[in-house]
C-alpha cells in the first residue's frame, strides 16, 4: 500500500499533488508571517495623518512624554474635547465607534502599537528632554493614518543610538550602556 | 569597553549607594520583608515549594541563639539582604553575563533576560540572599493589579535578588535631573527602609561623607558581614552601640 502510494507520487498528478501541498504549506507559512507584521486592530481608524496636518502637536494627546515613563494613549475625553463642535463627529461612520463611546461612558481601548518587553524599563522623558523627536522613533507620523511601527525596537537599536549619544564622554557612555539603566 | 584592569579598580573602591542596618532597634516585626515584597513584585511560593526550601525573600530576618538549652539567649535580629558586595562572588561564575557589576551605580545588577537559570551564583553567595523562581507562580485575583509597573515580573527559571530598590534610585535621579539638581540625601530611600517603624535601616550614599548612611557607618561600631572574604558588602551592621 505504502509502496504503491511512493509510486504514484512519481507520476505527473503525484508531483502535482506534491506541488500544490508544497504550495499550501508555504503560503499558510507567508500568511502567518505576514499577520505578525501587522499593525494591530484600533477601536478608531485614526489618521494621524490628517490630525498632524492640523498642527496638533504629539504631546497635545501623548502628553506623559514630556513628564514621565510612558507617553500615554488618550481618553475619549480628549477627542471629544475638539470633536463635539465638530459637525462630521455626528454623521461619519468612522466617527461613531467615538460617539458611542462617548455616550456610553465607556472609554477608547486603544492598542499600544511602540512597546518593548516587560524587562525593559523605557522612560520618555530623559528622550525628550535630551532633545530626540518622536519621530525619530516613531516614524514621521504626517505620513500614515493608523499608527504602525516604523522599525524593530531591539536592543542593538537602542544602545546604537545611546553610544553615539555618549560621543567622547566616557562618564555618559558608563551610564548609557549599563544593563542596571534599562533592565531591573 | 571596560578593561580588566578597570573593573579591579572599581572593585577597591568604596561604592555608591550603601545601608546602614542598627540590629539594635530592630524588633524583628518583618515590616521590611512584607515591604520588599510589595515593591519588588515578589511572588508567594506557597507552602509546598516553602517545604522545599525554595521560598523567595530578597530581605529576611536572621535569628541566632546563644548558650544551651534551657539557658538560650537569642542574639539581635539580623536582617539579611544582598550586600551589593563591591567584589562579588556571585559575578564571576555567571556563564550568561547575568549578574554584571553596574559600573554606573555601583551595584550588582540581575539581569533578567540574560539569566539562564543555573543558579551558580545563588550557591557562590555567601550571603545566602540569592532567590530563584522554580515556577511561574500565579497570582490569585485580585494581587495581580498590585504589581509594581517600574519592576520587572520575572519568569520561571530566572534568579533574582535585591537591587537596592533600582527602581527608585532611577525614579529620584530623573526626577532631580528634570529639576536640575543633585539628588538629596534622603530623598528617597528603599522599600525596607521606608517600611521600618523604628528606623533601623538608613539608605544613602556612601560616598558622600555628609550623608546620614557614611555618618552612621563611620560614627558608631559598624561591622560588615564575612569582609574576611574581601567582598567588600556595602551593608553595616551596627550592634552594641
Amino acid at each position: 500500500m505504502v509502496k504503491k502510494f511512493f509510486e504514484w507520487l512519481k507520476k505527473p498528478m503525484g508531483l502535482i499533488a506534491v506541488g500544490i501541498a508544497f504550495l499550501a504549506l508555504f503560503s499558510g507559512f507567508a500568511y502567518w508571517l505576514n499577520t505578525t507584521q501587522q499593525s494591530p486592530d484600533q477601536p478608531i481608524q485614526f489618521p494621524h495623518k490628517t490630525h498632524v496636518a492640523f498642527g496638533i502637536q504629539c504631546l497635545y494627546c501623548h502628553p506623559g512624554a514630556s513628564k514621565g515613563p510612558a507617553a500615554g494613549l488618550p481618553s475619549q475625553a480628549k477627542c471629544w474635547a475638539c470633536h463635539n463642535q465638530i459637525a462630521k463627529t455626528q454623521s461619519s461612520a468612522l466617527l461613531a465607534p467615538l460617539k458611542d463611546a462617548v455616550l456610553a461612558g465607556e472609554s477608547l481601548e486603544w492598542v499600544p502599537v511602540a512597546i518593548v518587553p516587560d524587562f525593559v524599563q523605557f522612560n520618555h522623558r530623559p528622550h525628550i528632554a535630551a532633545g530626540r523627536n518622536c519621530e525619530e522613533c516613531h516614524g514621521d507620523m504626517s505620513q500614515v493614518n493608523v499608527a504602525e511601527n516604523p522599525q524593530v525596537m531591539n536592543m542593538g537599536w537602542c544602545l546604537n543610538c545611546h553610544i553615539e549619544a555618549a560621543g567622547e564622554d566616557q562618564e555618559k557612555l558608563i551610564k548609557l550602556s549599563d544593563c542596571g539603566t534599562c533592565h531591573y | 569597553m571596560i578593561r580588566p584592569e578597570e573593573i579591579k579598580m572599581s572593585a577597591e573602591e568604596t561604592g555608591k549607594w550603601g545601608m546602614v542596618i542598627d540590629q539594635d532597634i530592630c524588633t524583628g516585626c518583618q515590616a521590611c520583608v512584607a515591604a520588599c515584597a510589595m515593591e519588588n513584585n515578589i511572588t508567594f511560593v506557597g507552602e509546598v515549594d516553602s517545604g522545599y526550601g525554595r521560598s523567595m525573600h530578597w530581605i529576611r530576618i536572621e535569628r541566632f541563639w546563644e548558650g544551651e538549652y534551657p539557658e538560650v539567649k537569642m542574639t539581635p535580629q539580623q536582617p539579611m539582604m544582598c550586600q551589593q558586595c563591591g567584589h562579588a562572588n556571585c559575578e564571576p561564575v555567571c556563564p550568561a553575563f547575568a549578574t554584571v557589576h553596574s559600573q554606573a551605580e555601583q551595584l550588582n545588577l540581575q539581569v533578567y533576560n540574560r539569566c539562564v537559570g543555573t543558579r551558580y551564583c545563588a550557591n557562590n553567595c555567601p550571603y545566602q540572599v540569592r532567590a530563584f523562581n522554580w515556577r511561574d507562580y500565579q497570582r490569585p485575583e485580585p494581587l495581580q493589579n498590585q504589581f509594581n509597573p517600574d519592576v520587572t515580573v520575572r519568569r520561571m527559571g530566572v534568579m533574582e535578588k535585591c537591587t537596592f530598590c533600582i527602581q527608585r534610585i532611577h525614579k529620584a535621579q530623573d526626577t532631580a535631573k528634570s529639576e536640575g539638581r543633585e539628588v538629596r540625601d534622603g530623598e528617597f530611600t528603599t522599600a525596607c527602609a521606608q517600611a521600618c517603624p523604628a528606623n533601623a535601616i538608613v539608605f544613602g550614599r556612601v560616598d558622600q561623607p555628609e550623608s546620614l548612611v557614611s555618618q552612621l557607618k563611620h560614627r558608631r561600631h559598624g561591622v560588615k558581614h564575612l569582609e574576611e572574604l574581601g567582598t567588600l558588602p556595602n551593608v553595616t551592621y551596627i550592634k552594641g552601640g
